[in-house]
C-alpha cells in the first residue's frame, strides 16, 4: 500500500512538470538507445552463435602464414586431416564467384565449392532435393548445382520445378539437384554450392590449391591443443615443401575462430569494446544529467522528506519514496528505448541489404532478441541506480534539524554545490574524450573520401585472372593468354580500351652516375608490369609513348615513368631515352624510359597516407606473372561484366575467377561509403554528447542557481550588480571548464602520440592542436552558454522575491 | 537636518493570479539624517515591503523615491545595485549571512561590489566594524559556528561596512532570544548616537520605543507618525561583555 502512494505522489509529481519530465525522458532515451543499438548490433555481428544447428560449436580454421593471415593448401589438408586427434568434424572450402550466364546477359553469384561433409557440418539438410553428395565428387560426374532459397525465387522464379532444371554457370550447363532453406548461405553468404572436383586431385605439393577450413572439435577437447595440433601439422607439411620445392621460408600456425569472429580477421573484440565504451560514456553521460535533474528535484523537496524523517520515516522509506520519480521514468525510458532500438534494427536490415548488394554474412540479422532485451533491462537497471538511488540516497541522508530550521539552504548547499561541480567537470572531460577522439576521425573519413589519387575510373570495369601454375608455366604462356584476353575483350565494339596491371612492388632504383654510399640509400619506387594503355585508367601519357607488343622478351628493356619521378630525377630536361637500373625478383634491369605519364598515387596506409606518386610501369611483355588485373573502359556499361566473361571463355574456359567482374570503383565507393558512414556515426555521437553536455550542464547550472538563489538574494542587497552575480557562475563554469578539459587535453596529447607513432606521422603536428583548439572553442561555447543562460534568468528576479525564496 | 529620504505617494500592488493585493498605499514620508525611527504595526500591514522599498530591493508601483534629493525610482537595476552598495545597510530578521562564506568574507561583501578600493582599505574597514560589533575574534569563523545573536552581529557589521547613508533592519531581533536581542538593540542604539540614520521595522512595541521616532502602518497606509523621547544612552561597548558569553 505504501508503494502504490508512492508511484501515485511520483507520477503526480511527474504529470506536474511536463517539460522537466519530457526533457529527462529525451535525455535518458537518447543514451539508453545509442547504447543499445551499438550493443546489440555488434553482438549480432560478431557473437551471435550462427543460426544454423549447433551453430555456437563450428569453428572457422584460420592458417597464419609469419602471423599474417593465408589460406590451407590442399596439400597440406590432405596430408593432415586424417591424423588429427582433436578434431570432430574438419574439411574445406573455397570461395569464388560463379557466372550466371543468361543469354548475352548474366550475373556473378556468391558460390562455394564444397565436399560431402559441408552440409552435415551446417547440420541443415535441403528443403528441396538433395545436397552435395560423394559421387558429385568424382571427376567426370555430371556438374550439379544446390541453391540457395533466394536464388530459386529471384533467378529461377521460385519455379516449382526447379529440380530439374539447369543453369549455365561458368559457362557450363550444371543440374541444379537441391534448394536449400531459406535464410541458409553457409558459411557466410553463398548462394550457390558446387562440388569441390578439384581437392582428391590436387594432392600437388607444388601447386597446391588453397582452401578455407571448418571444424567441429571432439567433446572435452581442448581449443589451445586443438590450434597447436593443427597449426604444427600444417606447420610440419608445408616445412617439407620448403625443402622440396624451395617455396618461401617462414612459420605456419592455425587459429580456430567463430565464423563472425574470423569474418572479422579476429579483430573483433578489440572492435567491440571500443564502440561499447564509447557508448556506455553517452549512457553514463545521460545518467549523470538525469541523476543531476532528479537530485536537484529531490533538493527541492528536502524540506518535505526532513518532515517525513522527523514523522518516524526510516533512510530505506524515504529513499524508496524519492526514487520512484526515477524508476518510473526510467522504466518508461527503457521501454520506449526497446521500441526505437527494435525499429532502428529493423530498418538496419533493409539499409544493409541494399547497400551489399551480393548479400551480408548470413548471421546478421538484426532485430529485438533475447541478448538485447537482457543487456536493455541491465542497463535500465544500472541507470536506475545511478540516476535514482544514488540521488534518493544521498537526498535521504540529511541532518533533519539543519534542514527543518533553515530549509533546503542550509547544510546541504554546500555539499550540493560540490557534486554540482564534481558533475560539471567530469561531463566536459567526458563530452571533450568524444569531441576530440570524433573530430579526429571525422578528418580522417572526410580526407580519404575526397582524396583525389590521380585517376580515373569512369565507366571502367576490373576483374582479377589468376592462371593455373601447372597449366600456366612459363611467361611466354601467360603473355600469349593475357595478349589473347586483352585483344578479345578490346573487340567488343563497346568497349574502348583495355589495360592489364601486375602490382610488383616497391624496387629499388639505381640511377647511371650516382654514388649510393650503402644500399640504403638506393630510391625504392613502387613498380609495376602493364600491358595496354595507361590511360584507361586515367593515367595519361605526357611525353613519349605507351608500350607496344613490340617491347617483349628479347629486346631492350622499356619503362614508362610518371611525371613525379621525371622532374625528382631529372628536373629541366626530357627523360626519354634516359636509364637506369632497377632490381626486379631480385635481379638488377636496366631500363630506358620511352614514356611519362601523369601522377597515380596510392594510399600507404590504412590511415590514407599517400605515397610520393613516384611510379615506373614495365612492359608486361617483358615482365609478366601469372597473376593480373585487368581494366576495360566501356562506351557504356550496358552487360559491362557479360563483356568479359565471354571474351574470358573464348580463351580459356577452365579459368575461375576468384572474385566477381565489378565496376572498377566499386570498392573504393564501398569503402568511401563506409568511411561516410563511420564519420556520420562518429558525428552523431559527439553532436548527441554535445548536447547532452548542453542540456545537462544547463541543468546542473539552473540547479546549482536555484540552490543558490537566497544567496544571490543576499549579494544583491548588499549591492551586487547582474554582472556581479553572472561573474560569479561564469567564473565558477571556467574553472570546471578548466580542468575538465585540461584533463581531455593531457589524454588527447598522450592517444595523439601514440596515434601519430603508429600511423607514421599521418597528419602534422599543427592539426593535433588545431584539433584541439577547435574542440576546447565549441566546448567552451557550449560550456558558457549553458552556463549564461540559466544564471541571466536567474539574475533577472528581484532582490527583495530571491531573499524570500525558499 | 538633512533629508535622507523622501517617499512621495509610494504605492505598492503585488499581482498574483489576477488578485490584486495593495501592500502599500500613496506611503508619504521624510526621513532626516540621524533619525532612529521604527516603523511598526501588524502583521502582512506592508511594514516589510516598505523596507524592502526603502532599501531598494523592490520596486514601488506607483510614487516617487528621493535619496540624497535623487529620484531612484527611475535608476536601472544596475544603478541601484550600486546606491545598495555605497548608501544602504540592510539588516535582516534571518541574518542572511552566506553560509559558505566566513565571518570576514560576509561582512566584506559590499566593498567588493564597490570599486577604487584597495585590499588594504577593504581590510581596515572590515576590521573595524568586527571591532565595533565584538566580533574580530570570529572572524575566520563560519556562521553554522555562530550563535544567533552573533550572527546578526555580524549582519549589522555587514550593513555597517559600507559607511552607509541609512540602516534598514528588518525585525533584527525577530530571530533572537531577550538577551541576545538587548545586545543587538544596544548596538543600535549605539550606533543612533554615533549618528547613523536608521530604520528598524519591529512588532516588539519595547524595541519601538528605543527609537527617536515611531511610525505606524495599518493595511498599507501610514497613520501614525510621531517622536519619541530621544533613546536611553548608553555606554560604548556595554554590550559587548554581554555578547561574548552568547
Amino acid at each position: 500500500m505504501p508503494i502504490l502512494i508512492d508511484i501515485k505522489y511520483a507520477l503526480r509529481l511527474l504529470f506536474k512538470a511536463p517539460k522537466f519530465t519530457a526533457m529527462i525522458l529525451l535525455v535518458l532515451l537518447g543514451g539508453l538507445s545509442i547504447s543499445l543499438f551499438t550493443f546489440s548490433f555488434l553482438y549480432s555481428v560478431m557473437y551471435k552463435p550462427l543460426p544454423i544447428p549447433e551453430g555456437e560449436t563450428a569453428l572457422s580454421v584460420r592458417v597464419n602464414f609469419n602471423g599474417d593471415f593465408n589460406l590451407i593448401s590442399s596439400y597440406e589438408y590432405l596430408n593432415v586431416k586424417d591424423n588429427l586427434t582433436s578434431f570432430a568434424e574438419f574439411g574445406v572450402y573455397s570461395q569464388k564467384d560463379s557466372r550466371f550466364s543468361i543469354g548475352e546477359s548474366g550475373k556473378s553469384i556468391p558460390s562455394s565449392f564444397v565436399d560431402e561433409g559441408f552440409f552435415k557440418f551446417s547440420r541443415t539438410n535441403a528443403l528441396l532435393g538433395r545436397t552435395i553428395q560423394p559421387q558429385d565428387l568424382i571427376k567426370g560426374a555430371s556438374p550439379v548445382a544446390v541453391i540457395s532459397y533466394d536464388t530459386w525465387q529471384n533467378e529461377l522464379s521460385g519455379n516449382e520445378s526447379v529440380l530439374n532444371m539447369t543453369m549455365r554457370l561458368n559457362d557450363v550447363i550444371t543440374d541444379v539437384v537441391g534448394v536449400m532453406p531459406q535464410g541458409y548461405h553457409f558459411p557466410v553468404r553463398t548462394k550457390i554450392w558446387l562440388p569441390n572436383l578439384s581437392i582428391e586431385l590436387e594432392n600437388n605439393a607444388k601447386y597446391p590449391e588453397f582452401y578455407y577450413g571448418y571444424a567441429r572439435l571432439k567433446e572435452n577437447a581442448s581449443l589451445t591443443k586443438a590450434e597447436a595440433e593443427l597449426g604444427n601439422a600444417i606447420n610440419q607439411i608445408y616445412q617439407e615443401s620448403v625443402q622440396l620445392f624451395d617455396k618461401t621460408k617462414g612459420i605456419k600456425t592455425a587459429n580456430l575462430l567463430s565464423f563472425p569472429m574470423a569474418q572479422m580477421g579476429g579483430q573483433g573484440t578489440i572492435i567491440f569494446t571500443f564502440l561499447n565504451v564509447i557508448s556506455w560514456i553517452i549512457l553514463i553521460l545521460a545518467c549523470i544529467n538525469v541523476g543531476n535533474l532528479l537530485l536537484a528535484r529531490a533538493i527541492e523537496r528536502q524540506k518535505e522528506t526532513a518532515i517525513r524523517a522527523a514523522l518516524g520515516a526510516s533512510t530505506k522509506r524515504l529513499v524508496s519514496q524519492l526514487m520512484w520519480e526515477g524508476i518510473i521514468i526510467t522504466v518508461f525510458g527503457g521501454i520506449l528505448s526497446v521500441l526505437l532500438v527494435g525499429a532502428a534494427l529493423d530498418y538496419t536490415n533493409i539499409a544493409v541489404d541494399s547497400w551489399l548488394v551480393n548479400g551480408k554474412p548470413f548471421w546478421w540479422r538484426w532485430g529485438m532478441d533475447v541478448e538485447t532485451i537482457t543487456i536493455a533491462v541491465l542497463f535500465t537497471l544500472v541507470t536506475i541506480f545511478l540516476s535514482s538511488f544514488l540521488p534518493a540516497w544521498r537526498a535521504a541522508r540529511q541532518d533533519i534539524n539543519n534542514t527543518l530550521r533553515d530549509g533546503t539552504r542550509g547544510a546541504q548547499s554546500k555539499k550540493a554545490g560540490r557534486i554540482s561541480r564534481f558533475l560539471v567537470t567530469t561531463q566536459v572531460f567526458l563530452v571533450a574524450i568524444l569531441m576530440l577522439i570524433g573530430s579526429m576521425t571525422g578528418y580522417m573519413t572526410h580526407n580519404f573520401i575526397n582524396i583525389d589519387l590521380g585517376d580515373d575510373y569512369t565507366n571502367v570495369m576490373r576483374a582479377f585472372v589468376e592462371l593455373p601454375e601447372d597449366k600456366y608455366v612459363d611467361p611466354q604462356q601467360h603473355i600469349s593468354f593475357f595478349k589473347s584476353l586483352t585483344e578479345q575483350i578490346n573487340s567488343h565494339p563497346q568497349v574502348e580500351d583495355v589495360y592489364s596491371l601486375n602490382w610488383i612492388g616497391e624496387s629499388k632504383l639505381t640511377l647511371e652516375n650516382m654514388d649510393y654510399a650503402s644500399e640504403n640509400d638506393h630510391p625504392m619506387v613502387d613498380t609495376m608490369s602493364v600491358i595496354g594503355n595507361t590511360s584507361t585508367v586515367g593515367v595519361n601519357l605526357l611525353a613519349g609513348r605507351q608500350f607496344t607488343d613490340q617491347d617483349k622478351i628479347g629486346h631492350g628493356k622499356k619503362t614508362i615513368i610518371s611525371q613525379s619521378m621525371a622532374n625528382r630525377y631529372w628536373p629541366g630536361e626530357s627523360p626519354l631515352d634516359k636509364r637506369f637500373q632497377l632490381e626486379v625478383n631480385g635481379k638488377n634491369e636496366q631500363l630506358t624510359v620511352v614514356g611519362v605519364v601523369t601522377n597515380k598515387m596510392n594510399p600507404k596506409s590504412l590511415f590514407n597516407k599517400l605515397d610520393s606518386a613516384d611510379e615506373i610501369y614495365l612492359s608486361g611483355f617483358q615482365f609478366i606473372t601469372p597473376y593480373q588485373r585487368i581494366y576495360y573502359k566501356l562506351r557504356n556499361i550496358r552487360n559491362a561484366e557479360e563483356i568479359f566473361y565471354q571474351a574470358l571463355f573464348a580463351v580459356d574456359r577452365s579459368i575461375e575467377l576468384d572474385y566477381s567482374v565489378e565496376a572498377a570503383e566499386k570498392d573504393r565507393d564501398m569503402m568511401r561509403g563506409s568511411m561516410q558512414l563511420v564519420s556520420n556515426i562518429t558525428f552523431g555521437t559527439g553532436f548527441f554528447a554535445l548536447m547532452l553536455a548542453l542540456v545537462g550542464i544547463y541543468g546542473l547550472t539552473a540547479n546549482s542557481i536555484a540552490q543558490r538563489t537566497h544567496e544571490i538574494g543576499i549579494r544583491r542587497a548588499v549591492g551586487a550588480t547582474d554582472r556581479n552575480i553572472v561573474n560569479i557562475f561564469i567564473k565558477q563554469g571556467a574553472r570546471q571548464l578548466t580542468v575538465g578539459l585540461g584533463l581531455a587535453l593531457i589524454i588527447f596529447a598522450l592517444l595523439s602520440y601514440v596515434f601519430d607513432k603508429f600511423s607514421e606521422g599521418m597528419f602534422p603536428s599543427y592539426l593535433y592542436f588545431m584539433l584541439a583548439f577547435g574542440v576546447v572553442i565549441g566546448l567552451s561555447s557550449t560550456v558558457m552558454f549553458a552556463i549564461f543562460a540559466p544564471t541571466r534568468k536567474a539574475v533577472k528576479m528581484e532582490p527583495g522575491s530571491a531573499l524570500r525564496y525558499e | 537636518m538633512t533629508t535622507v529620504i523622501t517617499l512621495e505617494n509610494i504605492s505598492k500592488i503585488f499581482l498574483t493570479q489576477e488578485i490584486e493585493t495593495r501592500a502599500l498605499n500613496e506611503i508619504s514620508l521624510v526621513i532626516k539624517k540621524g533619525e532612529y525611527i521604527s516603523l511598526s504595526g501588524q502583521s502582512g500591514c506592508g511594514k516589510s515591503t516598505l523596507l524592502s522599498i526603502l532599501g531598494l530591493l523592490d520596486s514601488p508601483s506607483s510614487g516617487s523615491y528621493d535619496l540624497h534629493g535623487e529620484n531612484v525610482s527611475l535608476l536601472t537595476r544596475d544603478q541601484r545595485a550600486k546606491i545598495r552598495s555605497e548608501q544602504i545597510g540592510i539588516v535582516f530578521q534571518s541574518f542572511n549571512l552566506i553560509s559558505d562564506l566566513n565571518v570576514f568574507e560576509n561582512v566584506m561583501l559590499p566593498l567588493t561590489y564597490q570599486s577604487g578600493l584597495s585590499k588594504k582599505m577593504i581590510e581596515n574597514k572590515v576590521n573595524e566594524v568586527l571591532k565595533k560589533v565584538d566580533m574580530s575574534h570570529r572572524k575566520n569563523h563560519y556562521p553554522a559556528q555562530l550563535s544567533g545573536g552573533q550572527q546578526q552581529r555580524v549582519a549589522v557589521a555587514r550593513a555597517l561596512v559600507n559607511d552607509p547613508a541609512i540602516i534598514l533592519a528588518d525585525e533584527p531581533t525577530g530571530n533572537l532570544d531577550s538577551k541576545n536581542a538587548e545586545i543587538v538593540l544596544q548596538l543600535f542604539d549605539q550606533l543612533h548616537q554615533d549618528g547613523a540614520t536608521i530604520c528598524m521595522v519591529t512588532h516588539d512595541p519595547a524595541s519601538a520605543k528605543r527609537a527617536s521616532r515611531c511610525l505606524e502602518l495599518f493595511d498599507g497606509q501610514l497613520v501614525k507618525d510621531h517622536e519619541n523621547k530621544p533613546a536611553k544612552s548608553i555606554s560604548p561597548g556595554s554590550y559587548s561583555t554581554q555578547s561574548t558569553a552568547s
